[in-house]
């Protein structure tokens, strides 16, 4: 199981928002738009909820909102940049965040999520890819960064 | 009305008649409920049966007469015989060379005792009644051989209904399967000597002897053969119905068999069942627990009948007062036989203080052995020992299971001969749960929960929302899962790997079914919620079995224990 697998261009996007809300309200419109998932309502909530539980902000500019997720068939992946960054986004090293990779997983599919959490987070770990991926000028070169990384 | 129609129509005569059928069904169903009735009240459920009888019988509403009991009666040949099997099944070779030395002495001196002090007492009652010293000591003689008898069936009754385990068990098991045989020798010795004393005719002692010799051996060669030839018929089934099918089937035509060549049917099925349970260890525990199985509803019919036969209306006083003696003396006399069997062979102390309480009952053989003296004495000789006997025969019914449950109980040895599926059966979902187990709170990190399954041997723990309500399970298989992400690990909550708990039970739902969920739905733990879904603790299937396979292992330890106190 490879990242690039489950990237899609029409899932990478440059931020317009950069307040943390917004920003993952941008990411699920996306998805609300290619009918992806059939209970938007409900992962919207899932979503924030978990963000309630604890911030996803995991440090180095990188967050990586995530939920396994009911009535989801593959892996969704989905890419976020914002080069002026999301300023109430908290993060473990209170950096903003620039970076945003949201993960929906089949609730069954436990080990897939972990893979795909654990592969995120080595290619992210680069400082090299983190500053390709922030200014990335277009979804197709955050899909090729991604992909090469 | 259908009967009378039918058998117009037909050109073959009924098989049954249907009061027959009515009169099963009253005496199995009533026998059952008064069973249950007792039982709830700490009485032995035989009591219970007997008292139903009584009320149908003779002593009550007379549904039960004398065609009624005549056309049951093969039914409590049969109940005799799978009584007979199931005790031969408790004398395992193993057993007998451990208690042997025990079984011999504490056999002969509680025979014995009990057949010199009613001999003596009665004969001296029935001088002060008679005036003659003569008469007087034949029935002594033939008091003293009916009294050593103990019957099996009521006994065994208490214990299977207790569930008891231990060497008060084993030594009570084996004293009231073989004393009927020292009753038979006795019995043939008194009568002889009895007659000699009447001057009546009784064949003279060797003829008895030889009869008691035919009785015993040929009921032990019958019942070892007829063993040997299920052993070979059913050592390759699988089919448990077969097996059961075959095994009643040849309990029924070797009782049949003792009953037609005049052998003894109990002595024979247990020679049965002791083959079984020695010579064919492999098929024998599913042999057993089949035909045990069976057995409930031909007990209830063969005590429901026990109780039917007695009358009180014809007792007098002179009946009253040898009954009474014959009670006292016989108690008495088995009393201090068995504890000085006991105490000579040092059986265990268990067995030396309760033992005498469990030899009270009498039954089938001591009623056979005054019918037979009844006959063999024409007459009031004759009419006395059969009244005295009934008599006896109706308090000791009644009395003795009660006193063998007493004994059992205060010898610790009741409940100790527990399997798991009874502690299944017993059980509720708060006996097995585990109330201490740590609750995980949802945004609980992984590393916190990575401590926990440290220090605890627990592998499934119940997740709480910010309510304390019940909402998911993390398992031992989620969390191994994200060492996967161990660099990611720090950023996972309990929350992103708990399963949602789409089960739970209360603290009063049955284990029985804990048990069926845990198979029906392949499951391995399962929370224990309380009002408004608070988690009171967990249930996990693998602990679930160590917590009977511990407790089973204590019993037996406990079991162990009596032996060597």
């Amino acid at each position: 199981m490879e990242i690039k697998d489950f990237l899609r261009e029409d899932r990478c996007v440059l931020l317009k928002s950069t307040r943390k809300n917004e920003v993952l309200l941008e990411l699920l419109e996306i998805l609300e738009a290619q009918k992806a998932v059939e209970n938007m309502e409900e992962l919207r909530k899932e979503i924030f909820y978990r963000e309630q539980l604890m911030s996803t902000g995991i440090g180095l500019s990188i967050a990586v909102p995530h939920v396994r997720f009911e009535g989801v068939a593959a892996p969704i992946v989905m890419a976020g940049v914002s080069r002026e960054g999301i300023s109430d986004y908290a993060s473990l090293d209170e950096k903003p965040i620039k970076i945003v990779i949201m993960i929906i997983v089949a609730k069954d599919c436990h080990r897939d999520y972990i893979r795909l959490l654990s592969m995120i987070m080595s290619h992210l770990k680069n400082e090299e890819v983190r500053d390709a991926l922030v200014n990335a000028a277009s979804p197709a070169q955050i899909v090729s960064i991604l992909e090469e990384a | 009305m259908l009967s009378e129609l039918l058998s117009r129509v037909l050109p073959f005569p009924l098989a049954f008649h249907p009061h027959s059928l009515l009169l099963l069904g009253v005496v199995l169903f009533g026998g059952t409920l008064a069973g249950r009735l007792f039982q709830r009240f700490k009485i032995p459920q035989v009591i219970g049966y007997i008292g139903a009888g009584m009320v149908l019988g003779y002593s009550g509403f007379r549904f039960i007469d004398e065609t009624a009991l005549a056309n049951l009666q093969p039914f409590s040949s049969f109940a005799l015989g799978l009584i007979g099997f199931m005790i031969g099944g408790e004398l395992k070779i193993s057993t007998l060379r451990k208690f042997g030395r025990q079984f011999m002495s504490i056999l002969l001196l509680e025979s014995l005792g009990s057949f010199v002090l009613v001999t003596i007492l009665t004969t001296f009652v029935g001088y002060v009644l008679f005036g003659d010293m003569v008469y007087a000591s034949a029935l002594g003689l033939v008091f003293g051989a009916v009294s050593s008898a103990t019957a099996p069936a009521a006994t065994t009754d208490v214990l299977w209904e207790n569930k008891t385990k231990g060497p008060l068990t084993t030594i009570v098991l084996g004293i009231v399967a073989m004393d009927d045989g020292v009753a038979l020798v006795l019995f043939a010795l008194a009568t002889s000597i009895a007659g000699n004393l009447l001057g009546i005719s009784t064949g003279g002692i060797l003829h008895h002897l030889l009869m008691i010799g035919w009785e015993i051996g040929g009921s032990v060669v019958l019942g070892l053969g007829t063993g040997f030839i299920l052993y070979r018929l059913i050592r390759n089934f699988k089919n448990e119905d077969r097996i059961l099918a075959f095994s009643i089937s040849a309990i029924l035509l070797l009782t049949g068999i003792a009953v037609t060549i005049g052998t003894d049917m109990i002595l024979a099925a247990m020679s049965m069942g002791f083959f079984i349970t020695n010579f064919a260890p492999r098929r024998s525990k599913e042999t057993f627990k089949l035909v045990e199985k069976f057995t409930p509803p031909i007990f209830v019919l063969f005590f429901v009948m026990v109780g039917a036969k007695i009358n009180v209306s014809s007792l007098n006083l002179v009946i009253l007062a040898l009954a009474l003696v014959f009670l006292l003396a016989r108690f008495s006399g088995k009393a201090a036989g068995a504890w000085l069997g006991a105490r000579l062979s040092r059986a265990p102390a268990t067995v030396r203080r309760y033992l005498p309480l469990c030899l009270l009952s009498q039954a089938g053989v001591a009623i056979g052995l005054s019918i037979m003296a009844g006959q063999t004495f024409p007459g009031e000789a004759g009419n006395t020992i059969m009244l005295v006997i009934t008599l006896t025969t109706f308090v000791v019914q009644i009395a003795g299971p009660v006193f063998v449950k007493i004994a059992v109980v205060k010898a610790g040895e009741a409940g100790l001969n527990i399997t798991e599926d009874d502690l299944i059966l017993q059980s509720s979902a708060a006996d097995i749960c585990d109330v201490n187990i740590p609750v995980l709170d949802e945004d609980m990190s992984i590393s916190k929960v990575l401590g926990i399954f440290a220090q605890h041997d627990n592998l499934y723990y119940p997740v709480v929302d910010g309510e304390k309500r019940l909402i998911g399970i993390v398992s031992i298989e989620k969390l191994k899962d994200t060492f996967m992400a161990a660099e990611f690990s720090e950023f996972l909550l309990v929350h992103d790997i708990m399963e949602p708990a789409a089960y739970s039970c209360g603290p009063g739902t049955e284990a029985v079914e804990v048990s069926r969920m845990f198979k029906t739905l392949g499951i391995n733990s399962i929370p224990m919620t309380g009002p408004e879904g608070k988690v009171l603790g967990m249930i996990e299937h693998r602990k679930l079995q160590q917590h009977f396979t511990k407790k089973i292992a204590e019993l037996t330890r406990k079991a162990d224990e009596l032996e060597h106190s």
